[in-house]
């Protein structure tokens, strides 16, 4: 029986495994587990840190781009690595800009959540916009008086071609010195990969511009006043363009009340500018509903800014 | 008998070695268990240190963007159609204000937050109100304009760090039947909070 007893309890020593080595064990895989997971959601937080700050950044930068009385500004914005720039517009009172950025790490692309908002800034582009640089032009919207700065987003990386155009419609282009933007004379002389437009006439594998109704054919068409209007409908996105368009509105209608209480502030010193807000800030509203409405304005808007050219005292 | 007598020494010497070993792992297990709670202090702490300075590091981060928004913004805010003089004085100027806009702008509360500062506010410096005494500030209202030397967009006085960047204030100012435009020299402000 003894001999028994101690030859069970040999065998068991065995395969015995100390208590402090099991423990050693669970607690170290416990451990490491924990130390990967804290490691992969901090590199997870630092992404999303650094893709908000940069959109942060860039929503920063385009305040130097806001226009005195030039008639537009190009700068290049140059990233450290390949950049997906997510440009959302919010509708209401002045609306919002979003902007989201995710850029590519390890070959994959980040995913964040964060969003940046800003009150006062316009931002056409596709939606996302890819590339690493990435030209930013800044033309004044003017209707009558200055609305805002619009600020159109164009990867580089892409080429776009436009088609017989007029020597007025390309200036802006060959005098901001875009290098993606080619002129020519027909369709087959585009480089190849570009985005091609056409003007007033049907092209087989383009966008059709047409000048004399103001309006481009995308999937929606999109109504435009005044050339800078033109530019941001071309390289925009059209459900962007269309959101934009109503956050423009409302602002103008917002300058139009501050010009109206200027206008009645200075008539009190005897200063008269005599200028009827009232039917314009009406259509002003509607278009803000519809912005294919904005074609009805174009009246309003020129006698608007002849009656300011005219009076005693200009409001702007 | 004999072999009864010895089971029994042994079960007892074996009982009396378990009692000791029992006790041993009782110290081992209590030993386990502080070097558990040592590691999960240890950790905490670390942790604990570890995101205090990733926070203050996103919180200088984002107070960096503001103090950047707001220099770069100070530059460019004149040009803004809220605030620009147009060519409402003659020519189009640059880095001008129209003071009767702004005085409107004042009024209009939906304003408040579309430049995403904590304040923005015009303090006139040249030529200086010969009613005021040095370094009065008279806030600008309806009733007081234009001898007044401060014009604050958002009302209350916000405490925080300020940017600023001279401009011109231009107002049209009644001469017997006419107006002539009075310019003078101003400093525009914006507020960012640190």
């Amino acid at each position: 029986m003894i001999f028994n007893f101690n030859k069970s309890h040999i065998k068991r020593g065995f395969l015995q495994i100390s208590f402090a080595w099991l423990f050693a064990l669970v607690v170290g895989a416990f451990i490491l587990l924990l130390a990967i997971f804290v490691s992969i959601k901090m590199i997870n937080t630092e992404q999303t840190t650094e893709d908000a700050a940069t959109a942060k950044d860039i929503g920063v930068l385009l305040n130097p781009l806001e226009t005195g009385f030039e008639n537009g500004k190009k700068t290049l914005l140059d990233l450290p690595s390949e950049t997906r720039i997510y440009s959302y517009c919010e509708e209401g009172d002045f609306g919002n800009q979003k902007l989201k950025v995710s850029q590519k790490s390890l070959g994959k692309w980040t995913d964040t959540g964060v969003e940046i908002s800003i009150q006062n800034r316009y931002v056409f582009s596709e939606s996302p916009s890819e590339g690493r640089q990435f030209y930013i032009l800044s033309l004044p919207f003017e209707f009558p008086f200055k609305v805002a700065d619009l600020i159109i987003l164009i990867p580089k990386n892409k080429n776009y071609c436009f088609v017989n155009p007029s020597e007025d419609f390309f200036k802006i282009f060959s005098d901001l010195k875009l290098e993606n933007v080619f002129n020519a004379s027909s369709i087959g002389s585009c480089p190849e990969n570009s985005e091609k437009f056409c003007f007033n006439s049907q092209c087989t594998n383009g966008t059709i511009i047409h000048e004399s109704s103001k309006y481009i054919e995308k999937e929606k068409n999109l109504h435009y006043e005044t050339d800078s209007l033109m530019y941001a409908a071309i390289f925009s996105d059209p459900d962007l363009y269309e959101c934009q368009v109503k956050r423009l509105m409302a602002r103008a209608e917002g300058l139009a009340e501050l010009y109206e209480k200027k206008s009645s502030f200075i008539a009190q010193r005897g200063c008269h500018s005599n200028i009827n807000f009232a039917n314009f800030i009406a259509k002003l509203n509607s278009a803000q509903n519809d912005p294919s409405l904005i074609h009805l304005l174009s009246q309003d808007v020129e006698n608007i800014k002849n009656a300011n050219e005219r009076g005693a005292c200009p409001l702007w | 008998m004999v072999i009864n007598l010895l089971e029994k020494g042994f079960q007892k010497r074996t009982a009396r070695a378990m009692k000791i070993k029992n006790k041993k792992s009782q110290m081992k297990i209590q030993q386990t268990a502080f070097m558990l709670l040592a590691l999960t202090l240890l950790f905490a702490l670390v942790g604990l240190f570890f995101l205090g300075f990733k926070l203050t590091s996103v919180k200088n981060l984002a107070s960096d963007l503001d103090e950047k928004n707001a220099k770069l913004l100070v530059s460019k805010l004149a040009n803004s159609p809220e605030f620009s003089c147009g060519e409402s004085f003659g020519n189009a100027k640059g880095a001008c204000i129209d003071e009767d806009k702004v005085m409107m702008l004042k009024e209009l509360p939906e304003y408040n937050d579309f430049w995403s500062v904590a304040d923005i506010k015009i303090r006139k410096i040249y030529p200086k109100l010969q009613t005021l005494q040095l370094n009065q500030e008279v806030k600008c209202t309806r009733t007081n304009y234009p001898s007044c030397n401060i014009i604050e967009l958002k009302g209350a006085s916000v405490t925080g760090n300020y940017e600023s960047n001279f401009v011109s204030l231009c107002r049209k100012e009644p001469q017997g039947q006419s107006f002539y435009n009075k310019c003078e020299i101003a400093e525009l402000l914006v507020s960012y909070v640190k």
